[in-house]
């Protein structure tokens, strides 16, 4: 069952164009990896569909609600405020830079959206999140600031977080790029416990060796335009495209 | 002493009146700061270039003169307010327009990821300004309010100018009276406490806040 259409996505800051008509379709439990250079688009790509940014013309479906569609007049109309912000509670986001509220404790980030937005109640919302916190290796830190957390324990508080909306399409913007190697590890390993479950991720990374352990398909991008996309074998170890080998040979180099 | 025990009623008597429009000044000032920082910020071009023109109007004159225009100035014009009434119309409104301005830096200071975070978790953007960014935005301007607090609590001298019997005036009047510099010193005193106290206030408030960084 396909969760996401994009279709042909335009966008361009001012008169720099960061996308040139980007596609992708992506279906319930898939695991899709975006990988390509700094400046290619690909975290634009992945905010377009957040509605953090808004796109100049394509289409953006997302569990069969249109979101966003062009029409002859090439112009992209959005959907109205009531079907976006409904529409918006399928998808969530992981940040770079994890992006959790400094002044609330780790429990209050993770019942803040739900019992604001989604109206649970409090009791209701903690239960979840200390199910959440669990996952995540985290149930003793529950009472804590995010400033008293690492890095990579922030990240895996943020990733509860976004799962404490109970998304159905989770996107993760460089999620590791903030940490250490061993940092990066205790996150990588919640993302792979997500993917067990079959969690529908769309994951722009510059982590290759996760793109190849656990992504489906994956999508290189340059230029605001997708250059190569497969399964991740087939992209990461026999890439077509003489850009996707330049790439993978500077990424691998520098590990 | 006994002279001091004299004096003390009328000055008493002052500081009450300069407390009140201290006061008053302030419960009334900070709200309407709050909403013209929103103003200033909004995207609505004639709503943001009305705030810039307003700012500058009341940052760009004399307090003392906003005091004077607002209680003889409309009084011509046939607006008449009581005394107080009209020392609190300009101070509240030079006062927001001070407030405004560190409040608008307050919360540019704040990282776009926080605003960005809330939305993409569903928050409406008054949920987000009232719950994520105003906490936060609080804490930073703490020290740049408490010197507004502070500068407050002395202009409210300048309301001698249309006749209100504040805590200097009351000193002057009796410094005049009896021909001794020690009521303005007493006066001194009694800024300074009021000061001391609003330092210790803001003090506690910086280490209420102090439980995250």
């Amino acid at each position: 069952m396909q969760v996401l259409h994009a279709s042909d996505i335009h966008k361009s800051f001012g008169t720099l164009e960061v996308l040139k008509g980007v596609s992708l379709q992506v279906k319930k439990g898939e695991i899709v990896a975006i990988i390509g250079p700094s400046g290619s688009g690909k975290s634009t790509f992945l905010r377009c569909l957040n509605l953090l940014e808004t796109i100049d013309r394509g289409s953006i479906e997302i569990g069969g609600q249109c979101l966003v569609k062009t029409g002859p007049d090439g112009k992209a109309s959005y959907a109205g405020a009531r079907e976006t912000a409904e529409i918006r509670r399928k998808i969530g986001m992981v940040f770079q830079n994890f992006n959790l509220f400094p002044h609330k404790s780790v429990m209050e980030n993770l019942t803040l959206a739900p019992v604001l937005v989604q109206k649970m109640d409090l009791e209701q919302a903690t239960a979840n999140a200390r199910t959440l916190l669990e996952k995540v290796g985290l149930e003793d830190k529950a009472n804590n600031y995010p400033f008293e957390l690492s890095g990579g324990q922030q990240q895996r508080v943020a990733i509860a977080r976004a799962l404490a909306m109970n998304p159905d399409i989770l996107c993760f913007d460089e999620p590791t790029s903030a940490l250490d190697p061993v940092l990066t590890g205790e996150v990588l390993k919640v993302m792979k416990d997500l993917a067990m479950e079959h969690m529908t991720m769309i994951v722009v990374t510059h982590e290759i060796g996760f793109a190849r352990e656990v992504a489906h398909r994956v999508l290189f991008m340059a230029e605001g335009r997708i250059v190569e996309e497969g399964p991740a074998e087939e992209v990461l170890l026999n890439p077509r495209e003489e850009s996707t080998r330049a790439f993978l040979d500077t990424v691998l180099v520098a590990r | 002493m006994q002279y001091l025990l004299n004096l003390l009623p009328s000055l008493l008597e002052g500081t009450a009146l300069t407390l009140k429009l201290f006061f008053l000044t302030l419960v009334m000032s900070m709200p309407l700061g709050i909403i013209m920082a929103i103003a200033r910020m909004s995207k609505f071009a004639p709503l943001n270039i009305f705030m810039q023109f307003y700012v500058w109007v009341f940052r760009g004159t004399p307090l003392l003169l906003q005091v004077l225009f607002v209680y003889f100035g409309l009084g011509v014009a046939g607006i008449k307010f009581d005394q107080m009434t009209a020392a609190l119309i300009a101070f509240v409104l030079n006062y927001a327009a001070y407030l405004a301005e560190i409040f608008r830096a307050g919360i540019q200071s704040i990282d776009r990821g926080q605003f960005e975070a809330a939305d993409v978790l569903g928050l409406t953007r008054f949920q987000t300004m009232k719950t994520i960014i105003l906490p936060q935005m609080f804490k930073r301007v703490l020290p740049p309010v408490s010197n507004e607090v502070i500068t407050l609590i002395k202009d409210t001298a300048l309301v001698y100018a249309i006749g209100m019997n504040e805590l200097l005036r009351a000193a002057k009047i009796a410094a005049v009276r009896d021909f001794l510099f020690v009521p303005f010193i007493v006066a001194a005193v009694f800024y300074l406490a009021m000061t001391a106290v609003i330092q210790l206030f803001f003090k506690w408030l910086e280490s209420k806040f102090d439980y995250y960084r």
